[in-house]
């Protein structure tokens, strides 16, 4: 109970810190009116209206009362409207949620789909041929930086072969199936390498100690089958580092994958944002920030309850 | 059992310890495997080694080697072939010289020069191995600078925390926990945009500076994590302890006694952390946030090099190439380089 109530205190100092940081930070933007006015469209506006708009945002009042009033708008959901388009801001990080979580769940599954097979069967025949080989490939895809894989297979695939088409769009799976396949092959394929060659490591060298172990020689000389020992016995206390690891990605991809967002041209959260800081949508940001620091937060501290049921040793000490 | 494996969960950084030496036993047959992982490792310990040299040595000195700044610098009539960039630039893009597989040769105009390189040009006529070359430079400087000053701040922080432990630990570990809250790539860009002092969206010229406080605020929370865990471990050693009797100032303990100790650590993290650094400015660039055109980085040439993917491919796949390869030898010999402080330490 000790354990929860620290962590709870930590995430409300984090949550605070988060969004007092981001409220602050427009006031810190050099030119801020002056971009915001010119991301609403300059010429037509006078100088009532603009004065309206820049209340509006309270960007004039002092930086405390700003900070009430953002925390106000948050909470009761009361986001506004993006400069440009009129849409409700709302509505986009919405959009963008979909598209991302979609991108991390494909992703998460691909990899440990990938990473959970190689790594048993590498860790069985260690040093051997399969070992070998997958060891390199998955050390060549965590050094591929995810550009230059989007790169690379998008010349590859949509270029030469034509396969997938170069800008995926977002069609849902329900709607036409094939196209969606088509359309987040390779996104996810960009997304789960990397993600994949990680899994793969940490799961191996686990997995490598836990055959170590007595359990797994009475296991063997029970006479129980190889592979039955491997996912029966062996995966599941091997597992502890690359479950942490995954769930962690979990909060860090939702944000995270806005390279993949920008190389196939999904409009996911964090593409949103880095097209609002170029366009000076900074309410968007300042929300879609929030939103994802929330994310992030909320599934770290998940995992840690989570753990903190699961393996006394991490609600007890440090592990430091 | 004598081995255990502990991750800590709450940062966001997982961190594994390993206790035991995996390669040599094979647990479902009864022979130990020999220790094959010497040579391979010292081999291409070595290859890596002397092409991050070479890189290096090639970014250092990219002015005064054979390297052209420009493909047309190699004839003696120059204005011929800068006109002709000029007048139809998109005659500037030549295939590498060896990839006969592509769709090569448009005519040249006139009677200007064949251009070409080892790696073709670009759309402006650039060749593309110099011009990599010279990016090798920004790319290593950005790189080089964030690492080392995200070591000097992360690594204070990260003494400090794991020494003095209990309120200023906590403290830290707030802070830490704050940074990182932030997607990380969205705080960059962020700084970077904030430092653009103009209305426009974007800016006329970029230099480093922002990028490189960007990448090191980036690497702060995980080095003062890193080096915090190794602090803990050493702070609890008795020879501290007999620092500490003899009346040696906390600064004095943290400097002298466990600095040193901290420090393979450090450096090996230093090392991969240089090459995640690296392609997190290649990253930013592929956003369009990176220093701008006249000073190349690998990332920006990978990102300018995107529209033209199907008409010239090479001009954003040989730097891509090169950056994996240097990212590559980084981590094989951060690798290499870490298995040999742990074998260090488990003997000592």
């Amino acid at each position: 109970m000790k354990y929860f109530l620290r962590k709870l205190g930590q995430l409300v100092i984090v949550v605070f810190a988060v969004t007092f940081t981001v409220s602050l930070a427009l006031g810190a933007i050099p030119y801020a009116e002056e971009r915001i006015i010119a991301a609403k469209g300059s010429g037509a506006i006078n100088e009532e209206e603009k004065n309206k708009l820049l209340d509006s945002l309270n960007l004039r009042e002092p930086t405390l009362v700003q900070y009430g009033y953002f925390v106000g708008d948050l909470v009761t959901l009361d986001w506004g409207v993006t400069l440009n388009g009129n849409q409700p801001i709302s509505s986009s990080i919405s959009d963008g949620l979909k598209i991302s979580l979609r991108l991390m769940i494909y992703g998460q599954l691909v990899a440990l789909l990938l990473a959970i097979p190689a790594a048993v069967f590498a860790a069985y025949r260690s040093g051997g041929l399969f070992d070998r080989f997958s060891t390199t490939f998955s050390f060549g895809f965590i050094s591929t930086p995810n550009y230059v894989l989007a790169t690379v297979l998008g010349l590859l695939l949509t270029v030469r072969w034509k396969l997938f088409p170069a800008i995926s769009t977002d069609v849902g799976f329900f709607e036409a199936p094939w196209d969606h396949f088509t359309n987040f092959f390779l996104p996810t394929i960009v997304l789960a390498l990397p993600l994949a060659g990680t899994y793969m490591r940490l799961l191996r060298s686990d997995l490598i100690n836990t055959l170590q172990s007595d359990f797994i020689t009475t296991a063997r000389a029970k006479g129980v089958s190889t592979p039955r020992i491997l996912f029966g016995h062996a995966l599941r206390p091997s597992l502890f580092s690359l479950v942490t690891a995954a769930a962690v990605n979990v909060g860090a991809l939702v944000g995270g994958s806005v390279v993949v967002e920008t190389a196939f041209n999904l409009n996911g959260l964090g593409r949103r944002t880095v097209l609002g800081i170029f366009a000076s949508e900074f309410r968007l940001v300042q929300i879609t920030v929030v939103v994802l620091a929330l994310v992030y937060v909320m599934t770290n501290f998940l995992v840690d309850i989570l753990y903190g049921f699961l393996d006394p040793r991490v609600r007890v000490g440090r592990l430091g | 059992m004598d081995s255990s494996t502990l991750v800590s969960v709450s940062d966001g950084w997982v961190r594994t310890t390993t206790l035991t030496d995996t390669a040599t036993l094979d647990p479902l047959h009864d022979e130990p495997t020999p220790p094959r992982f010497r040579r391979r490792g010292r081999i291409t310990m070595w290859v890596s080694g002397a092409w991050l040299l070479f890189i290096v040595f090639s970014a250092v000195g990219a002015s005064f080697l054979p390297y052209v700044n420009h493909s047309c610098d190699q004839f003696e009539n120059e204005d011929l072939c800068t006109t002709h960039v000029e007048t139809n630039p998109l005659l500037a893009e030549r295939p590498p010289s060896w990839a006969l597989f592509s769709e090569t040769s448009r005519p040249v105009v006139g009677d200007a020069p064949e251009r070409f390189g080892l790696f073709g040009t670009d759309t402006n006529g650039y060749d593309l191995f110099s011009r990599t070359m010279f990016g090798a430079r920004n790319s290593l400087l950005i790189g080089a600078l964030s690492i080392s000053f995200g070591i000097l701040i992360g690594g204070m922080l990260g003494l400090v925390a794991g020494y003095m432990g209990k309120r200023v630990d906590k403290i830290i570990d707030t802070i830490m926990n704050i940074l990182l809250a932030f997607p990380a790539l969205l705080l960059a860009i962020f700084i970077v945009g904030f430092f653009d002092s103009s209305t426009t969206t974007e800016a006329e010229s970029r230099s480093i500076v922002p990028i490189v406080i960007a990448l090191v605020i980036l690497s702060i929370p995980p080095i003062a994590r890193l080096v915090r865990a190794n602090t803990i471990v050493f702070a609890q050693r008795e020879f501290v302890l007999a620092a500490r009797s003899l009346g040696a100032k906390n600064s004095r303990i943290i400097m002298r006694e466990i600095l040193p100790n901290v420090m393979p650590a450090m450096v090996t993290f230093a090392i991969t952390g240089m090459a995640i650094l690296i392609v997190a400015e290649g990253a930013l660039a592929y956003l369009g946030l990176s220093v701008t055109a006249p000073t190349p980085t690998w990332g920006a040439m990978i990102f300018g090099g995107q529209t033209k993917l199907e008409t010239a491919w090479w001009i954003s796949i040989m730097p891509s190439i090169i950056l994996f390869v240097t990212v590559l030898a980084i981590n094989l010999l951060g690798d290499a380089l870490s298995e040999k402080f742990r074998i260090r330490e488990a003997i000592g």
